[in-house]
């Protein structure tokens, strides 16, 4: 679901970038007044498992990979708020440093994944657990908010995709950008999440709050005991399950790098070509492009990647709680 | 009652410059308080033995400067920015404070370098750079010194050099202190516009050269008599824990990576 670049036009970078930002400002705002400098870290940790759960890809039908988010969980523990800030720390690491979605796009994969989808999978686990109360309520809560949630963000990103090759044509008629209109890109991108990807969001989003549930409760209410060995345990485990991420052969639909995309299948008919504004369009070296470290092999590129992430996002976030400390007492 | 007590006074000192008191003040309780908060660091690194991590900082600082691959400094950089995720807040800041000043330092001096086409080592010096300057940051910060110092011990590193290291540490806030005071007392005999405050302060600095003689002399006199003759012992014995041979392991790790990655 990570949108490269020059798959959008760079105005629909510019008007996602705009939608995301200030949502992004209400959140620190919020997050500065609600979160107790205690729970900061508590971000970065979560910002950590959904980073993990983004490098486990899936095989999805069509020949194509997606992976899991992991926003609406965090945003079961923490907050929608907090869940905000946390993915989109992720991603924007994820951008920077391993190449994994678009810098110009960035805006757009913040929108995507960072804000529609924690909001809409905590207000669906919120209606959920209001009406069936706690307990049972809470599980199925989670497994359906963060359904709906992903299916959500991989709609949003088909309609983005789709809209493309509508707005944006050279004068001959061919597409700028993305060439897949709508009709393609909507079932291609939403036909796997629903069946598959979705699913494996619940079943992570479930697997997870339910252990930190019975091992560290105080991750989720106020005043109980909080095992971070336990946490840090789990994350650790992650990473080294990372490599499992690999079995998935294949690109994600729309991740496409500008020298696979004329060889695409799509209805049994190749592309053909490849689309200007990509041939010649604006390129970003990340240091760790794809997850790989060169002279490596690619399992241990993949775990390596994976301790970089979570290292630098717990950091980032200690670091901010030790900020946040400074001005109060000041 | 005398004439004289009844009459009101107004006395305004003159305006006197005394920064550069100040800020000696300030930049000598930064010192002492620096080495005194060595005293609350109670664990190590996670329980790591001082002479393991000596060593193995050592070993990983002699790989960086060795190697020519972006990748392995890259997987150091990885394993320090792990080590660094596990510390307090307050340690990680102060060690990358001085990590990134020296890298974005590194990476200026090069510039000219890039322009010249030479831009492999616009990337990865810098990362060098950053990689040797965390490393050796974080065994100072996680370290007491006086840990660090009995760690030279078991390298061979002569008894004179330590015995050195030792007393200066010590004196250093011995020293501070007493010149401290005689900041303080400066800075308050001063009212109004002091002019011979230069000359005070070469004062201080004598009067300090001479009290550390003969702080020494007493020093030297009461080792010996407690019966000093110059050789350091580690009282602790060697334990060899978990913690040990998981650093020792992940150490082993890079080194297994180095070896393969030079080859390849």
């Amino acid at each position: 679901m990570h949108i490269p670049d020059n798959y959008l036009s760079p105005a629909t970078c510019v008007v996602m970038a705009a939608a995301a930002v200030p949502v992004v400002a209400v959140s620190i705002k919020k997050v500065r007044e609600e979160i107790s400098q205690a729970k900061m870290p508590l971000l970065g940790i979560g910002a950590a498992f959904s980073f993990l759960t983004m490098m486990f890809n899936v095989p999805l039908p069509g020949g194509t990979t997606g992976h899991a988010v992991g926003g609406t969980l965090i945003a079961i523990l923490l907050g929608p708020y907090s869940a905000c800030i946390s993915v989109a720390v992720a991603l924007i690491i994820q951008a920077l440093l391993f190449g994994d979605g678009g810098i110009l796009a960035l805006g757009a994969n913040i929108f995507n994944m960072a804000i529609v989808l924690p909001f809409a999978g905590y207000f669906i686990y919120k209606l959920i657990r209001d009406r069936f109360g706690s307990g049972k309520g809470e599980i199925v809560g989670a497994a359906v908010g963060s359904y709906v949630g992903l299916n959500a963000a991989a709609l949003l990103t088909a309609v983005e995709f789709g809209l493309q090759p509508l707005l944006f044509q050279t004068a001959a008629g061919q597409p700028l950008y993305c060439p897949y209109p709508l009709s393609v890109s909507i079932p291609a991108m939403m036909i796997p999440h629903l069946l598959v990807a979705g699913v494996v969001e619940a079943v992570f989003t479930v697997f997870i709050y339910s252990f930190i549930k019975r091992v560290s409760p105080g991750m989720i209410y106020e005043g109980k005991t909080t095992r971070t060995k336990a946490i840090y345990g789990l994350l650790a485990a992650l990473i080294c399950l990372t490599p499992l991420g690999l079995l998935a052969a294949g690109t994600a639909w729309g991740e496409w790098g500008a020298d696979e995309i004329n060889t695409v299948l799509s209805g049994g008919t190749m592309l053909g070509f490849v689309p200007q504004g990509m041939q010649n369009g604006f390129n970003f070296n990340a240091i760790l492009p794809d997850y790989a470290i060169t002279g490596l092999p690619e399992i241990a590129g993949y775990i390596i990647s994976a301790v970089l992430g979570v290292a630098i996002l717990i950091i980032a976030f200690k670091i901010l709680a030790a900020f946040k400390k400074n001005k109060a007492n000041v | 009652m005398p004439e004289w007590l009844l009459t009101s006074e107004q006395y305004e000192p003159v305006k006197d410059k005394d920064t550069f008191i100040n800020k000696s003040i300030l930049s000598m309780i930064g010192l002492i308080a620096r080495i005194k908060a060595q005293d609350s660091r109670g664990r190590d690194l996670f329980g790591v033995n001082p002479v393991v991590a000596v060593f193995m900082t050592f070993l990983l600082v002699v790989l960086i400067s060795l190697v020519r691959y972006f990748s392995f400094v890259l997987i150091v950089i990885t394993f320090l920015i792990l080590i660094l995720c596990l510390m307090p807040a307050g340690d990680i800041i102060k060690v990358l404070r001085v990590s990134f000043v020296v890298t974005v330092f590194t990476f200026i001096i090069l510039l000219p370098a890039a322009f010249f086409g030479n831009h492999l080592s616009l990337t990865l010096i810098p990362a060098k750079v950053f990689a040797s300057v965390t490393a050796v940051n974080i065994l100072a910060h996680v370290y007491r010194w006086n840990r660090l110092i009995a760690a030279l011990r078991v390298f061979r590193v002569p008894n004179l050099l330590i015995f050195v290291l030792d007393i200066t540490l010590k004196y250093i806030v011995m020293l501070g202190e007493f010149s401290l005071e005689m900041l303080y007392a400066l800075k308050l005999r001063s009212v109004g516009k002091n002019t011979e405050k230069y000359a005070s302060l070469s004062g201080i600095a004598g009067t300090m050269f001479l009290k550390s003689r003969v702080m020494a002399e007493e020093l030297h006199e009461s080792m010996v008599c407690r019966g000093f003759t110059g050789t350091y012992k580690t009282a602790a014995a060697w334990r060899f824990s978990f913690a040990d041979a998981v650093y020792i392991l992940m150490n082993a790790g890079i080194l297994a990576v180095y070896i393969y990655i030079s080859r390849g």
